[in-house]
């Protein structure tokens, strides 16, 4: 187990290098963000010392490195529009996000693994129909459309913030993350419901449910600690997957709501061009992806012991 | 027993293994499907049990409006789709115009049918282009193993580190609006969970029984993945990228709304909403964002529809207990 960790790690950390020198290189397409834009004419001096102030005067290489070094140390640059520092504004955002992921996870979790668990045991009763017809409008659905709705319905109302937000006016943090983390659990749990239920069914039939029935083990035993533990991986994974796209920002739910979250920053930062700021938020989402992704596998191989690890 | 390749003619890649024809031992669930019979041809089989599901049914029927809309609507709207008429904005629904016009007094009706190719062809080619990696990929990485598969599974990693907005931002914004970005950036970043998936399914039916009988009889890697893995591994990651479709409605639509992606003047759904933001709250002029929302729900909730339906008639191990 030590050593599929320490290797996993290893890989982690070169995936880390080749997907920030991936963002790092693609960035670089987005144009000279100094440059005179449209009726904006900028001098060139004042164009050459902003490129030096940011270091962009050096060739690619050696930003790439320096960069790579900063990040070490947390320090993420500094911003081209407000001329704060990235890593602030990441403190200030990421901690909304991870919050709202959370929230998201925990609803979608639980509503999905119980609806697709009463569907598989409960096989073509009204539940069954239900969590069925229910999770094909959930999927059906998208996200976007449903934040769109819940904005021009529901925000404003009951204790729902209006959008769009004034970010002057403080509101309690449950307030503000119910609706967004709502919008994201809805395709999430009909995802869930699904593939716990289609996983429970293929497990229910197995041969070792049938042996633990014919042990007299109560239904209960078999259900929840046979057969849920088994139809689990289908489900480990895609919550692993799902809770890392959530934490590396929601970016249209946050947007639709203007959550403060890094999602909305790097909206912003991308109409704007701000590469300091896209860079960091997609190198923490992309960390965040990593960590997790080590994560899933070690339960995976926890949940399926037939899998291995070396 | 028969071997599969006795009953070989049948192309693989249609999901049902030959395994399924035999009887299964009598589990909870399933009745007996009879003595070992031929198929009656595997693909009037998964008709004849896809037509089963009227849900299914209403799905696939407007799937076909909604690609014959895509293949000749623009010719017969009454407007063009790209007319503006800056004195007509944002009316009511009327004779004149069926659905009212966007605030920039377009047809909102023949805006709508013009999203509808849009649509399809990027859903389309998007899916196919990302099935065809992640299948293969897959395949590979699950039953190689060794060194393919920390190849392969280490370069999802970096593709699915990235959410998928995430790297169709970077990527778009990189090469530039257009139609095409846009697709092989939503593939670019969305082959690698069907890979996973393809992965996962060849990793767990390596170590099955009928793969060991496969060997035992000698038959070759070639042929383990192409007639046993594949077929009893592809239902699973078909349906995913049937469901995928929706996915990228959605992704093309999310895209525009965050203004990039296709030109600002393209009549594009998520345009269609973002450019109406401002409505959002204001009575009466409600039709503006919903009439778009309500034709990307339509076409998503039809392609779940017609995923779900595939997925039943598709899974071998359902076969009889239906």
């Amino acid at each position: 187990m030590g050593t599929f960790i320490l290797r996993r790690g290893v890989q982690a950390v070169l995936v880390l290098l080749v997907a920030t020198l991936v963002i790092f290189l693609a960035t670089f397409a987005l144009g000279d963000p100094f440059a005179s834009t449209g009726e904006k004419v900028v001098p060139p001096q004042v164009q050459a010392i902003n490129r030096a102030k940011f270091g962009l005067d050096k060739p690619l290489p050696i930003q790439y490195l320096t960069y790579l070094g900063n990040l070490v140390h947390l320090d993420f640059g500094i911003d081209f529009d407000q001329r704060r520092q990235v890593s602030s504004m990441l403190a200030e955002t990421l901690p909304n996000t991870i919050r709202l992921a959370l929230v998201a996870i925990l609803i979608d979790v639980l509503i999905g693994v119980v609806a697709g668990v009463i569907a598989a045991v409960k096989r073509y009763s009204f539940w069954d129909v239900l969590v069925t017809v229910l999770s094909t409008l959930a999927i059906g659905i998208p996200t976007f459309v449903i934040g769109i709705v819940l904005v021009g319905f529901v925000s404003g109302s009951w204790i729902f913030p209006v959008v769009p937000r004034s970010f002057t006016v403080q509101v309690p943090w449950y307030q503000e993350v119910l609706l967004p983390a709502f919008t994201l659990a809805i395709i999430d749990a009909a995802f869930i419901a699904r593939l716990m239920r289609g996983s429970m069914l293929e497990v229910l039939r197995s041969d070792y449910i049938r042996t633990a029935r014919a042990k007299g083990l109560s239904e209960r035993t078999v259900i929840g600690k046979h057969a849920m533990r088994n139809s689990m991986i289908p489900v480990v994974t895609y919550v692993g997957i799902s809770l890392g796209i959530l934490l590396g920002g929601a970016i249209i739910t946050e947007t639709i709501f203007q959550y403060n979250g890094i999602g909305y920053l790097l909206a912003r930062a991308i109409q704007n061009s701000n590469v300091p700021v896209i860079i960091a938020v997609v190198v923490v989402s992309v960390l965040i992806f990593v960590l997790l992704s080590l994560v899933v596998d070690i339960l995976y191989a926890f949940l399926d012991p037939r899998i291995r690890l070396d | 027993m028969t071997h599969p390749s006795r009953t070989g003619d049948v192309p693989a890649v249609t999901g049902i293994p030959v395994e399924a024809a035999l009887p299964t031992a009598g589990s909870q669930t399933a009745t007996t499907t009879g003595p070992p019979r031929h198929p009656p041809g595997q693909f009037k089989d998964i008709w004849r049990r896809y037509r089963r599901n009227k849900l299914a049914m209403v799905g696939l029927l407007i799937v076909a409006i909604l690609v014959v809309t895509a293949i000749i609507g623009p010719y017969v709207t009454p407007y063009d789709a790209f007319d503006q008429n800056l004195l007509d904005t944002t009316a009511p629904p009327s004779p004149q115009h069926l659905l009212g016009t966007d605030v920039l007094g377009r047809d909102m009706f023949s805006a709508l049918v013009y999203g509808v190719r849009l649509a399809m062809i990027v859903a389309l080619s998007t899916v196919a282009l990302s099935l065809v990696l992640g299948v293969t990929l897959g395949a590979i990485a699950g039953f190689h193993g060794k060194a393919s598969d920390t190849a392969i599974m280490r370069t999802t990693d970096i593709f699915l580190a990235f959410p998928l907005l995430v790297g169709a931002i970077v990527v778009v914004r990189a090469a530039g609006p257009g139609v095409w970005p846009v697709i092989v950036a939503l593939a670019l970043f969305s082959w690698a969970t069907s890979a996973r998936l393809m992965r996962g399914q060849a990793l767990a039916l390596r170590e099955s029984e009928y793969v060991e009988a496969a060997r035992s009889i000698g038959a070759g890697n070639r042929r383990i993945i192409v007639r046993h893995i594949l077929p009893n591994a592809i239902a699973p990651v078909f349906v995913y990228a049937f469901t995928s479709i929706g996915v990228v409605v959605v992704a093309l639509a999310s895209l525009s709304y965050l203004g990039i992606g296709v030109p600002p003047n393209v009549p594009e759904w998520g345009r269609l909403i973002s450019q109406s933001v401002q409505f959002l709250r204001v009575p009466g002029k409600t039709h503006l964002w919903l009439s778009p929302a309500v034709a990307i729900c339509v076409t998503t909730l039809a392609f779940a529809l017609v995923a779900d339906g595939l997925r039943d008639a598709l899974d071998p191990k359902l076969r009889g207990a239906g």
